[in-house]
């Protein structure tokens, strides 16, 4: 501390304790209108303070929405989001920092450029190819007439098909097709002293075991930072699951969420819906508070 | 020979939990309907009756929540070849199934199966709906209805409006009176076109569109009737004078409810809601069914049968079709039309059948009076060109289109007059899109 | 955001070669190839294909497609309903990022004074960003629900003094606020990091000097941010441009009367609900540029910027 101003100070402490509140006001509202009936919740003027329904509108929403289902279907995508990300972008960091290869720079660009364009605004097309994740290979095949070719000599007309609707890999692969993470591999990888690196070939240590002894063991940080990130990047998507997902059943937490309001006619039972957005965003929530440390590393990473 | 890899990468670890591989002794098939609350709950009842009936066929119903979600999933899904065998179509849908060529027409479907269909004894306003211009059906009428108007006979009664009123005058005048008492809503209204713009030309025997509605082909032009645009001028002058309230679902409270729990006294929508209005009333809320108001001087037509049919998509394994046939021959048995008449405002739609519900004395009881009123509503005159129905395309995006003009116009961004030409050109716009989409291709 | 946007500066003229490398031809190749292979089925051919898909017309049911030149770019551009999309979507991108930029600024500045608890205050600040858009946009949604919500005291005073579902003034702010929500969280953490990163010796020196807190924050903390803010801003409308989604699918579908018919929105819905599949792909075609610009921008005038240590 710099020096002490007792008036700036306790100034400071309202203001931050303002925003505080300010920024639970929602949320506080959300919790009190799941603690009341569908009478209290509807109330002029709104309700401040809890009342004695908050564990049957929980229970009511999570059987609603066969959160059950859900839960376990939100947390396998972004486990398998997290998990898949960090692995493909270690690899590929790892094999742009530490080899020397030919169109080494091409690669990197060509991984680098898919940060610019987010899923959302290649949503169109990115669907179609969910249909039938192998149709650019068929497509590729049929252009260059090897389709054509096979037939002719091997009798065998080809015809990829690998359907991804409503499927756990549907859901997670096209989320894995950026470059996040590798960019915060290649970051750290490159703090990596080059001694290192000349002491494992000393040792006669092939890359794979460089690898494993020494970079995986490093990167502990790096990686939870990443994994609290993708997590929660995972667990709140929304668009790609709403269309990659047509069977209700598949649904995905957010998802059954934005079903709870009714589309058609009748008043939306709010403090069932506001149970079920409480219970939709607790995973994240706990992850965010738990992991505080790794959590803002993460998205601050590259400024270090 | 033919090679497919998906079952190999069905193999790779990643695809896991598609679809459960187990082994199915009855042949499973696929049901999408569109229907949701109250009129979901019955369409699951239908799938769970028919399941129990036989030991042949599963059907596996999904709730796809709206009509508009119905249709756009399916299509989706159809291009990703992971469609259901049926599909629950609205009525405004049909032109779009129509030109996708992508059904099996039901007639083909039944005769191939081995079932023999009464095809005439559909009521006619209901059957020509889906049927080609040689009246072929392609598809089968499920659950129908009309538009109506709901009132609260007991507030009404109160500034002497003895029975429903039938012009738009006395409308006006019963309402004007009620405000005078210090009722908040004497009218609600809200954005959905079919009950406040289809209905209204149909019933004043004025044309949607050129082309007979589009029946004579896909180079329809959307027109904006002179008495309709009168009359949109007279909803919002009305809303500015407090005999209006615009009551949606988005501003937490649609038209049904607001009607049934007394705050408002009346509205026009589906004779569907009857029952459910029925179970939410308020208490001692007094309320009856009237059929839409007309504008004096003018003769009633026919209102327009609404609702969806039943649509059988191609791309399907043969085994389905037989139980899609098996559900189609279970759901038009009579104690099954009986069903849905008595578990939802929806009418019958076969001949025999109305026949039948009529002489069991079904619209005298205290819970059904008024639901006759559609069926009148629907039968008083033989359908006109304008009064039939409509065959436009992408007409889902026009109701959409109508809803937004209509929600500019009432919050004052723009004239009414304005936001009837906007509404005009876009939809021709659509249309023509429509129509270079499907070009060189004519309707069945 | 999304984490995905979440990188900073990638150091295009740093040393990428380093001097200790292995030199096996193939494996670099075996190692990567799982990371292409992802990035070209899901986002190199998708992104192709709505070049293709933008010049031509797609028959909804897939019957069929036709080449139609730059029909579908002129119906876009001649649609006064997509330059309206592209006015709220400014509106919404500029109002909330000034709102969270703002906002988190001034807590950030707060917060780095260390004061007592300043470790709890960040947990206290930070959480926002682990909601959902679809969860904090039910609740907003609620929050401000003509009925139920907090201003329905207003409705019962005069009727229809607020209404999101009637009036697009109220909808967008609803939208706004909910976004700003949001994104606070993210611009304090970075904020907060651009402020550490400042040598205590600059503040230290400034505070000997005789210079009072309000008069380094002004004078020498917010000048050092700059950079920041400027990478926030880029991030921020970025992000409101994309990651809208979501909110305005849950609050407002588009509505009242296209009043926050964000273009993202307007994307899926003439796309998926309109099946207008070519338009949609013509109007992605155009928010790519939106965003190529926006990430040119960021790489070249605010990264640059960016090297102020």
């Amino acid at each position: 501390m710099v020096e002490r101003r007792p008036l700036l100070d306790l100034f400071t402490h309202f203001l931050l304790l303002l925003s505080a509140v300010a920024l639970l006001v929602p949320v506080w509202l959300a919790f009190v209108a799941a603690t009341h009936d569908i009478a209290g919740v509807n109330r002029v003027p709104i309700n401040w303070l809890p009342g004695p329904h908050f564990f049957d509108n929980l229970s009511e929403a999570w059987t609603r929405g066969g959160f059950a289902s859900r839960f376990m279907t939100s947390l396998v995508v972004a486990i398998g989001v997290t998990a898949g990300k960090i692995v493909l972008a270690m690899l590929a960091a790892f094999a742009i920092v530490f080899f020397h290869w030919r169109l080494r720079l091409v690669v990197f660009w060509l991984i680098f450029i898919t940060l610019m364009l987010p899923l959302e605004v290649r949503i169109v097309p990115t669907y179609a190819v969910a249909a039938n994740a192998l149709r650019p290979f068929q497509a590729i095949l049929d252009v260059t007439g090897l389709t054509w070719l096979i037939q002719m000599v091997a009798g065998i007309q080809v015809d990829l098909q690998w359907r991804l609707l409503n499927s756990t890999a549907g859901l997670i692969l096209p989320l894995i097709a950026t470059a996040t993470g590798t960019f915060l591999y290649r970051q750290f990888f490159l703090t990596i002293p080059e001694e290192l690196v000349e002491a494992a070939k000393m040792d006669g240590a092939g890359p794979l075991r460089f690898l494993r002894d020494v970079l995986v063991p490093l990167s502990g940080t790096t990686m939870a930072a990443l994994a609290t990130i993708l997590f929660v990047y995972a667990w709140n998507q929304y668009l790609w699951p709403l269309l990659v997902t047509t069977e209700p059943e598949r649904a995905t937490v957010m998802v059954q969420l934005s079903r709870m309001v009714p589309r058609g006619d009748g008043a939306p039972e709010w403090n069932i819906v506001m149970a079920g957005a409480l219970l939709a965003m607790l995973p994240p929530l706990a992850i965010v508070i738990l992991m505080q440390r790794w959590f803002v590393r993460g998205l601050v990473q590259t400024e270090k | 020979m033919k090679f497919k890899i998906a079952a190999l990468a069905a193999g790779l670890a990643l695809s896991f939990g598609a679809h459960d591989a187990e082994a199915q002794t009855r042949t499973r098939f696929t049901w999408w309907y569109g229907l949701s609350g109250q009129l979901g709950e019955v369409m699951e009842s239908y799938c769970k009756n028919f399941n129990a009936s036989q030991n042949e066929f599963e059907i596996v119903c999904t709730n796809q929540n709206s009509y508009d979600r119905a249709l756009q999933n399916t299509i989706a899904a159809f291009r990703a070849g992971e469609h259901p065998t049926m599909v629950q179509v609205y009525d405004v849908g049909t032109t779009d199934l129509m030109l996708s060529g992508q059904y099996l027409p039901a007639r083909q479907l039944m005769s191939e199966n081995g079932y023999s269909v009464q095809w005439d004894n559909y009521i006619s306003s209901v059957g020509n709906y889906y049927a080609t211009s040689k009246g072929e059906m392609l598809s089968f009428p499920f659950n129908s209805s009309t538009a109506v108007m709901y009132w609260n006979a007991g507030a009404y009664r109160a500034v002497g409006q003895e029975k429903p009123p039938e012009t738009w005058e006395e409308v006006e005048k019963a309402a004007r009176a009620l405000k005078a008492q210090g009722h908040a809503c004497p009218i609600a209204i809200d954005f959905d076109s079919w009950q406040h713009w289809e209905q209204f030309n149909a019933i004043h025997n004025l044309p949607m569109a050129t082309q007979q509605n589009g029946f004579g082909g896909l180079n329809a032009e959307l027109q904006i009737a002179p008495l309709f645009r009168r009359h949109a001028n007279n909803l919002i002058a009305w809303q500015k004078e407090g005999l209006i309230q615009i009551r949606t679902p988005q501003g937490g409270r649609g038209l049904a409810d607001s009607f049934a729990q007394g705050e408002c006294a009346m509205m026009m929508a589906s004779i569907a809601n009857h029952v459910a209005i029925g179970r939410t009333a308020k208490a001692d809320l007094q309320w009856s069914v009237g059929m839409l108001p007309l504008y004096a001087g003018h003769n009633r037509t026919n209102s327009m049968v609404g609702g969806a049919s039943l649509w059988v998509l191609k791309g399907r394994p043969a085994a389905e079709y037989k139980g899609a046939a098996a559900f189609l021959a279970f759901i038009a048995k009579p104690e099954q039309e009986q069903f849905m008449v008595s578990n939802t405002g929806y009418i019958p739609v076969t001949r025999t059948g109305f026949e039948s519900i009529k002489a069991s004395g079904f619209y005298d009881q205290p819970q059904n009076r008024g639901r006759e009123v559609a069926m009148t509503s629907l039968l008083v005159t033989e359908p006109t060109e304008n009064s039939r129905g409509l065959r436009l395309g992408n007409f889902t995006q026009i109701r959409a289109l109508y809803a937004n003009e209509m929600a500019a116009a009432f919050s004052g961004q723009k004239t009414m007059d304005q936001a009837l030409n906007d509404l005009q050109a876009e939809s021709n716009r659509l249309l023509r899109r429509f129509e270079q989409t499907y070009r060189g291709r004519q309707l069945p | 955001m999304t984490g995905a946007r979440g990188f900073r500066r990638i150091d295009g003229e740093e040393n990428l070669e380093r001097r200790a490398t292995f030199r096996t031809p193939l494996l670099p190749w075996l190692l990567v190839l799982p990371q292409l292979l992802i990035i070209f089925v899901f986002f190199y051919w998708p992104t192709g294909e709505a070049f293709v898909w933008a010049f031509t017309l797609e028959q909804p049911w897939g019957g069929g497609r036709e080449w139609v030149g730059w029909q579908n770019f002129f119906e876009v551009f001649n649609s006064a309903h997509y330059w309206s999309s592209v006015k709220v979507s400014i509106v919404y991108a500029v109002g909330t990022s000034i709102l969270a930029i703002g906002a988190a600024l001034l807590l950030a500045l707060f917060v780095d004074r260390e004061v007592r608890g300043s470790r709890h205050w960040r947990v206290a600040l930070i959480w926002p960003y682990a909601i959902a858009a679809p969860a904090i946009g039910m609740i907003f949604r609620f929050v401000f629900d003509a009925r139920a919500g907090i201003f329905s005291v207003l409705n019962t005073i005069s009727p229809n003094a607020w209404d999101p579902s009637l009036n697009g003034t109220h909808a967008m702010l609803m939208l706004i606020l909910a976004g700003a929500w949001q994104l606070v969280a993210y611009n304090f953490v970075f904020f907060l990091a651009g402020l550490q990163s400042i040598p205590r010796a600059l503040t230290e020196a400034a505070a000997m000097d005789g210079a009072g807190p309000m008069r380094r924050m002004r004078d020498i903390q917010v000048p050092l941010l700059a950079p920041t803010f400027f990478f926030l801003l880029v991030i921020n409308l970025t992000d409101s441009f994309t990651n809208s989604f979501g909110l305005v699918d849950i609050m407002t579908a588009g509505g009242p009367a296209r009043a926050t018919d964000l273009m993202v929105y307007k994307i899926y819905a003439d796309g998926f609900k309109g099946l207008d599949y070519s338009g949609a792909a013509a109007q992605s075609i155009v928010l790519m540029g939106l965003m190529v610009l926006l990430t040119f921008v960021q790489f070249r005038f605010v990264e640059r910027k960016m090297h102020y240590r």
